[in-house]
């Protein structure tokens, strides 16, 4: 509500912050990718880290196990600053591996269009898993004599994942689910680190624009305004979340 | 046979997951002139450590170590003693107004830290602390997770403990600290490998509030690293990463089992 650099005294502004944000373009802008970002990152989190969960959780030997659970769970623990500088490296046009296995000459970062798209495989990469020891653990709360009586009804293998895994693990989906979208809604490492934002404002995030307003450009009153939306976006996606899940979740 | 194709599908996938952190090592242990190379080398030839003694030449590395140790140790005592302090109140004593502060505190569960950052910054300012590691630790000495996930721990151990304590003449500190938190041993563990974890590898808040080398945290350093780096050898720059990453990596293969279980009985996610 204020016009301030953080040096002068702050200057009543009533809604001229708000009004600046819905004519800028670059908060659209940010918005948007931010939008996009979070529903891809639910998406492939959820549906991928299920189908994981599911692989895992089978008769297969121990050392296979081990090693599928450690190697999906590994990215999760190196911190987003490594996970940003190696993967710019891996996605690097003339040395890096993804286009020497790719057979591809992209610019993976440079391009407006692959950018977004490129970050959101790298926050894969790192997140999945997360989701998936999440999910995992949620199966084997799936009580197996369900499965028994379920299998002596004559059951097939989809009906019984649809009948009796889906609805025993709805609220672990659902938590996942909520959890997901809330990190993928503040980004923010990636993004400063790998492409500062750009290819021309196509991959920068609400929660960067605003450390770029507050911080670079010292508009502190539009920082917070911007992190207003934010919050306020947050509320009403996870409220209607909720709402949502009263159809789906079984308690 | 569907099996076992299921089983190398699940593998293949767990070696690509696990490829950009093999090239990152073999690209740090290999002479510049050797490093990154197409096809990519799997096998460091021969593996050298002189990147990892260049590392110190560009940033203050062991200053930055020490600062990461010392801001994730102090973060995970203080957010471990405040919580069970907070959550042992909030379950066990009786004090009007309890259940509504309780909420006000759940509700601030789903404010994002980026949207506190910036009247904290301007907090730090009026404080002189920007700049200093006290501005990481402070605000994450209280940790609103951490009051919730311990509280519902602690309602999950019996009154009747406590009420033979009194019994015995004990006071609430002697409750608290010799009945309740030996048995939620497991519930404080989990949380403590959390908020270190977190900590660690947190990379928004020091980036915002750090800004001279010997200050900084091994995340930010890292990245000041690469500015650093330039034109330079990458090899060096992927040497101190790996120098962040493997002890954590290793940490994880040693405690393999109650990280997991921390993760799945928390679901806390850095």
């Amino acid at each position: 509500m204020f016009h301030w650099d953080l040096l002068s005294t702050p200057e009543f502004a009533g809604l001229d912050n708000f009004k600046q944000l819905v004519t800028d373009g670059a908060t659209v802008r940010a918005v948007i990718n931010t939008f996009v970002f979070a529903l891809a990152s639910v998406v492939t989190h959820i549906g991928i880290g299920m189908l994981l969960a599911l692989g895992v959780h089978r008769t297969m030997t121990r050392g296979t196990k081990y090693f599928v659970r450690t190697a999906y769970f590994f990215p999760f623990l190196v911190s987003w600053a490594a996970v940003a500088l190696i993967w710019k490296y891996v996605l690097d046009p003339a040395f890096g591996l993804a286009n020497y296995y790719l057979s591809a000459t992209t610019n993976w970062l440079a391009s407006p269009t692959l950018a977004l798209p490129t970050l959101i495989v790298v926050d894969w990469w790192h997140t999945i898993g997360y989701t998936f020891i999440i999910l995992l653990a949620g199966l084997q709360t799936v009580p197996a004599q369900l499965h028994e009586a379920a299998r002596v009804d004559g059951a097939n293998a989809w009906w019984r994942f649809w009948s009796v895994t889906l609805p025993v693990m709805s609220p672990t989906i659902f938590f996942a689910t909520v959890i997901t979208f809330i990190g993928a809604f503040q980004i923010f490492d990636p993004m400063v680190i790998m492409t500062q934002g750009g290819p021309d404002g196509a991959t920068r995030s609400i929660v960067q624009y605003t450390y770029e307003k507050g911080f670079q450009s010292f508009e502190v009153g539009y920082a917070a305004a911007l992190s207003l939306v934010l919050f306020v976006v947050i509320m009403i996606v996870t409220g209607l979340q909720f709402r949502l899940s009263r159809r789906w979740v079984h308690q | 046979m569907k099996g076992k194709l299921l089983d190398l599908v699940l593998v293949l996938g767990g070696v690509v997951m696990i490829a950009p952190l093999v090239w990152l090592v073999v690209n740090a242990l290999s002479e510049p002139i050797d490093a990154f190379q197409l096809p990519p080398r799997w096998i460091p030839r021969p593996p050298t450590l002189q990147n990892f003694q260049q590392v110190p030449d560009l940033i203050p590395f062991a200053q930055m170590a020490w600062n990461s140790l010392q801001i994730a140790v102090i973060t995970t005592a203080g957010a471990l003693l405040t919580s069970a302090l907070a959550a042992y109140a909030f379950n066990r004593l009786r004090f009007p107004g309890r259940d509504q502060i309780f909420s006000v505190l759940l509700a601030a569960l789903v404010v994002p830290v980026q949207l506190t950052v910036v009247p904290i910054f301007i907090m730090m300012r009026w404080l002189h602390l920007v700049d200093t590691t006290v501005a990481i630790w402070l605000p994450a000495l209280v940790n609103v997770f951490g009051i919730f996930f311990l509280r519902q721990y602690i309602a999950s151990i019996p009154r009747e403990l406590d009420e033979a304590a009194i019994m015995d003449g004990a006071g609430h500190f002697w409750i608290l600290f010799r009945v309740i938190l030996p048995l939620a041993r497991p519930g404080l563990t989990a949380l403590g490998i959390f908020v270190f974890e977190a900590s660690w590898n947190n990379f928004f808040w020091p980036y915002i509030f750090l800004s001279s080398p010997e200050k900084m945290t091994l995340p930010v350093g890292l990245v000041s690293l690469q500015g650093a780096v330039g034109g330079g050898p990458a090899v060096v720059l992927f040497a101190a990463i790996t120098l962040v990453v493997l002890p954590i990596l290793v940490l994880f293969l040693i405690f393999q089992r109650s990280f997991i279980a921390s993760i799945a009985s928390t679901g806390l996610r850095a």
